[in-house]
């Protein structure tokens, strides 16, 4: 078991959210196609910590970012998913929830 | 023959709203419902709340959550029961026939937000069942894995969560002392949902009872 403490909610086992995948920044519209295609299909995958979208649907229902190490399964930090996350849209901009 | 037909159409016979859940013994009707008129005396007693009005409003928290209430609690006003369901979103509950001057009562407070603020009547599209007696918390504890002492679930606390696998809204709400949670669902599960919690009551003794005089 998992447990995730959710930043809206507190403590829930894992098995009320839905793993989105691994943090990143959505490309901007002048993104060249291989750089797409790495951001669509490329993990780093590593054996550690990683930064990770977990959607909370049954629960609070919001997307949040959660630092889980892939190997123990701790959950060191969750934060409410910035609204806009864009590489050229400034980095944390966006409010509590998604 | 009580049919579910819209109101309005001249030989349409009362009630013209049920809940999806089959009533427990006899059936009487309040408003436009049909309702459970069973009464159980039983310790631990398990009631189907479903004609009560049910408003949900959507919008920022930061204007919002002032105004009706915190996130993970509810707050009882004007015989109505206004519970923060989730950073975002407020379910108002208020007894049957209320759904149009709640939603009036809302929309007007909020009408000095400055962002998109949303008040939707979801009374037909929700379950709402209420579990109350002395070991209620014995019971929904065997279908639901969050901390419900008083500690972390105290009286006029809420969450969201999964109940008998159903994600639902609950709510501790006591009368007169006695503790009692409402639970509220999507409407198709509402007959699983009331039968899951009926089975888990068994142990208990378990008693069904109908719609009550005090609804919220």
């Amino acid at each position: 078991m998992i447990r995730i403490p959710c930043p809206h909610c507190g403590p829930r086992n894992s098995d009320e959210f839905s793993y989105i995948g691994e943090e990143k920044r959505r490309p901007g519209p002048d993104t060249s196609p291989t750089e797409w295609r790495t951001y669509l299909y490329s993990k780093s995958n590593p054996a550690g910590w990683t930064t990770e979208q977990w959607f909370h649907a049954a629960g609070c229902g919001k997307f949040i970012v959660a630092e889980r190490h892939t190997v123990t399964n701790e959950v060191r930090a969750t934060r409410p998913k910035p609204r806009f996350e864009r590489s050229n849209a400034g980095a944390e901009a966006g409010g509590g929830s998604s | 023959m009580p049919t579910s037909t819209r109101r309005g159409n001249g030989s349409v016979a009362e009630p013209v709203a049920r809940s999806p859940i089959a009533p427990a013994g006899p059936t009487g009707t309040r408003g436009a419902w049909e309702v459970s008129s069973a009464h159980s005396k039983a310790a631990l007693r398990l009631a189907d709340m479903t004609a009560l009005s049910k408003v949900l409003v959507r919008g920022a928290p930061g204007e919002v959550a002032p105004l009706l209430c915190e996130h993970l609690r509810a707050r009882r006003e004007d015989g109505s029961l206004i519970v923060g369901t989730g950073p975002d979103s407020w379910l108002v509950l208020a007894p049957t026939g209320r759904s149009d001057a709640v939603s009036e009562m809302i929309a007007s407070r909020l009408r000095g937000c400055t962002s998109l603020v949303t008040v939707i009547d979801v009374t037909h599209g929700s379950v709402v069942l209420r579990l109350s007696g002395e070991s209620a918390r014995r019971a929904l504890e065997k279908v639901c894995a969050i901390d419900l002492s008083d500690r972390a679930t105290p009286n006029g606390s809420s969450f969201r969560s999964r109940v008998a696998a159903v994600v639902s809204t609950v709510v501790r709400d006591d009368v007169d002392g006695d503790p009692s949670y409402l639970i509220v669902s999507d409407r198709s599960s509402g007959q699983f949902l009331f039968d899951a919690l009926a089975d888990a009551g068994q142990e208990f003794g378990i008693g069904l009872t109908g719609y009550p005089e005090q609804e919220i």
